[in-house]
């Protein structure tokens, strides 16, 4: 299938202030020799999305995502919120980046229905993370204060609160919980996937986006490859959280858009529903990353190494694809926090720095995300100056300018790359929903590869994977 | 390792109304408050004033103003911060981080590159406080996330566990948060209610993991 090329998508201005789109003139896209390459061809049985953030995957009007939420919402038991509560609508910024307006669509029909049913006042708190202030302004993108009222950024860096849990100590953010009930928001796509393991994949705010620096500190050092999770669901099981939590609705996405709306006032039941669907769209795909061989991997877009989007899969799948991270069997170490001194031994145990990652080029890339350790070994260019500077005064990137070389542009810096790599395998994470920017050679490989990865993921893993976690059988080529 | 210094904050004193958020989210304490002289105009009675040596350009300060009376300035040329030369024995070092069950060539603050047997060095050499290992270090001055709960671990095993926040109601950090070993016995199991409360998570084999028998995980 050859499909027309599209674009990378634009780059917005930066809760920071800065214009990269005045900078980024060249977006890899754009280049010789680099393709689209649609997700549908290697995945064909992705279901239509009811929105889509690009029109040649779907129809990008949200009044679907609007009924369906409307439906869902309609459905679910309200009569815990009294009139004249408060009620926090807890939002995250993965579902604007990701969702954008189908994201804020179901957030306002959820904030009207709720309000309209209970005479309750609804305020959106959204959940912020690393990489806030280099992010794109979502609050002004698409005017959350107009829309909502009450609408305010939480960071994780602010006041806290210490809650009782099963397993000790937590501490959340403060300002997500000062009121007298929460509603849960999600996007169910397959970020983070080494850290969660989808296991109580939609739980995973709760112990990390939600919660303070601490918490989430802990959730990677006091935990093992298979229980950060623990973290969230003690917090969710918490009184503090139990006297609070309403319901969730989720947004229930595919690589090309959103497919569905869920919404259910029991997590733990929405969260089996949803990984069903999941493991439809995203496992092949997930494995498949596994697949690419010497590649040159590109930055050309909002987003920081590990949480860039191509094709709507995060660059973190390409990075830990050593390792099959949804095989609970499988008690794959993070690479990064192993001791030196113990990496002969476990090295087959590692995952993560992927060997077949032989280059980086960062033609844009936001901040304020720690990911010096990725690229540490593996040669790395920057395309401009201005995108250095930035990247150096980035507080968690501090020597990147020892680490990663200027080049006279994209074109050189892609250049350098691939000959290095001895490859001409270049993957670009700019954003894109539904397709990939690659290499003609890199889709050659992939289109080729793709059906041998389909029959071992829906004969051989993905049985292995659902009964691990008690999940229904899913089929790969009949209709969902 | 330590901390490539490139920007440090500057209050814009006529938008600062001294709502004290930048004091009580700076890592390494490099913000303290003054009073508003009668011929500086400004909406409060405080401003903000930054001890440029200390800031480690952690940008917290930045993000939590809501006034937009914080910026951050590049500096002619950058400043390194965070070096450090002791005298602390590597036995010293490697007792402090196996207290904490690391090895002192762990990794532990991923945005300076800092090793938990440097963070050990530094409190064994007298950084008492989060706030002074920061300072010490250039760790958590980048995230400020990933390396917290190991710090605090380290503090509290060197018997510095009742340092006060500085400020006292400072959202700098709070406390040490459970985790799994809390649950582990002296025969190297699980708490089997815990075990019990939580069957779909494989406990015991990541303890296993934890302690890098890998054959048992």
């Amino acid at each position: 299938m050859t499909v027309d090329a599209i674009p990378a998508p634009g780059l917005l201005p930066t809760w920071n202030g800065r214009r990269p789109a005045d900078v980024v003139t060249t977006r890899a896209a754009d280049l010789d020799g680099i393709v689209t390459l649609p997700i549908r061809e290697l995945t064909p049985w992705l279901p239509e999305p009811i929105w889509a953030p690009h029109p040649r995957f779907g129809r990008t009007d949200v009044t679907e995502v609007r009924r369906r939420t409307r439906s869902r919402v309609e459905a679910l038991d309200w009569s815990k919120i009294k009139a004249g509560e408060r009620v926090n609508l807890l939002a995250n910024p993965h579902g604007f980046a990701l969702s954008g307006l189908a994201y804020v669509a179901m957030l306002e029909e959820i904030a009207q229905h709720v309000r309209a049913v209970t005479g309750a006042s609804v305020r959106l708190r959204i959940a912020e993370s690393m990489g806030h202030i280099e992010n794109p302004d979502w609050m002004r993108i698409f005017d959350l204060q107009r829309r909502f009222g009450d609408a305010r950024e939480c960071p994780q860096i602010g006041q806290g609160v210490e809650i009782d849990t099963r397993v000790g100590p937590m501490y959340l953010t403060r300002q997500l919980f000062n009121a007298d009930h929460v509603i849960h928001t999600h996007v169910s796509e397959m970020r983070e996937g080494y850290l969660h393991r989808m296991l109580d994949r939609l739980f995973k705010p709760f112990g990390m986006g939600y919660t303070r620096l601490e918490t989430r500190s802990a959730y990677h050092f006091g935990y093992g490859p298979r229980t950060g999770q623990l973290v969230a669901r003690a917090v969710f099981d918490s009184d503090f959280v139990q006297q609070r939590y309403v319901s969730t609705i989720v947004l229930n996405t595919s690589p090309e858009g959103v497919v569905d709306v869920d919404a259910d006032n029991d997590l733990q039941r929405i969260d089996r529903r949803v990984a069903t669907d999941i493991f439809r769209n995203y496992a092949v795909l997930i494995r498949l990353m596994s697949e690419v061989k010497d590649v040159t991997v590109v930055f050309d877009g909002h987003g920081n190494t590990i949480y860039s989007y191509a094709g709507g899969i995060p660059f973190d799948v390409l990075y830990y694809s050593n390792a099959d991270w949804l095989d609970l069997d499988n008690p794959a170490l993070y690479s990064v926090l192993l001791p030196e001194s113990m990496r002969g031994m476990l090295g087959p145990w590692a995952m993560g720095a992927n060997a077949n990652i032989k280059a980086y080029v960062i033609n844009y890339m936001a901040g304020g995300v720690p990911y010096m350790y990725l690229i540490k070994g593996v040669p790395t260019f920057v395309t401009s100056p201005q995108v250095m500077d930035w990247l150096e005064q980035d507080p968690s990137a501090c020597w990147i300018r020892d680490a990663a070389e200027g080049t006279e542009g994209l074109a050189d810096g892609l250049r350098r790359a691939t000959a290095i790599a001895n490859s001409d395998n270049v993957l670009v994470y700019d954003g894109l929903p539904g397709a990939m920017h690659v290499s003609e050679s890199l889709a050659e490989q992939l289109r080729a590869a793709a059906p041998r990865v389909i029959d071992d993921v829906e004969n051989v893993r993905m049985p292995k994977w659902l009964a691990q976690r008690d999940l229904p059988r899913v089929s790969l080529t009949s209709a969902s | 390792m330590a901390k490539r210094v490139t920007m440090v904050a500057e209050i814009v004193d006529a938008n600062c109304t001294g709502c004290n958020r930048c004091v009580l989210s700076c890592p390494t304490v490099a913000i303290s408050m003054r009073r508003r002289r009668s011929d500086e105009p400004g909406p409060g009675r405080n401003i903000a004033v930054v001890a440029e040596n200390e800031c480690y350009n952690a940008q917290n300060c930045m993000e939590l103003c809501p006034d937009d009376a914080i910026v951050m300035r590049s500096l002619d040329e950058p400043i390194l911060v965070g070096v450090l030369d002791t005298e602390v024995s590597p036995e010293a070092i490697g007792q402090l981080c196996m207290q904490v069950g690391m090895l002192p060539d762990m990794l532990v603050c991923v945005c300076t590159n800092t090793m938990a047997g440097e963070l050990a060095e530094a409190i064994l050499d007298g950084a008492h406080t989060p706030e002074e290992v920061a300072l010490r270090t250039g760790a958590r001055t980048g995230c400020t996330e990933i390396c917290l709960d190991p710090i605090l671990r380290m503090l509290a095993a060197a018997g510095h566990g009742d340092a006060a926040r500085n400020p006292r109601n400072g959202y700098q950090w709070y406390g040490i948060p459970g985790r799994l070993m809390d649950f582990v016995g002296a025969d190297g199991l699980v708490d089997p209610e815990l075990v019990a409360a939580y069957p779909h998570l494989r406990l015991q084999k990541d303890v296993n993991a934890m302690v890098f028998k890998m054959d048992e995980a």
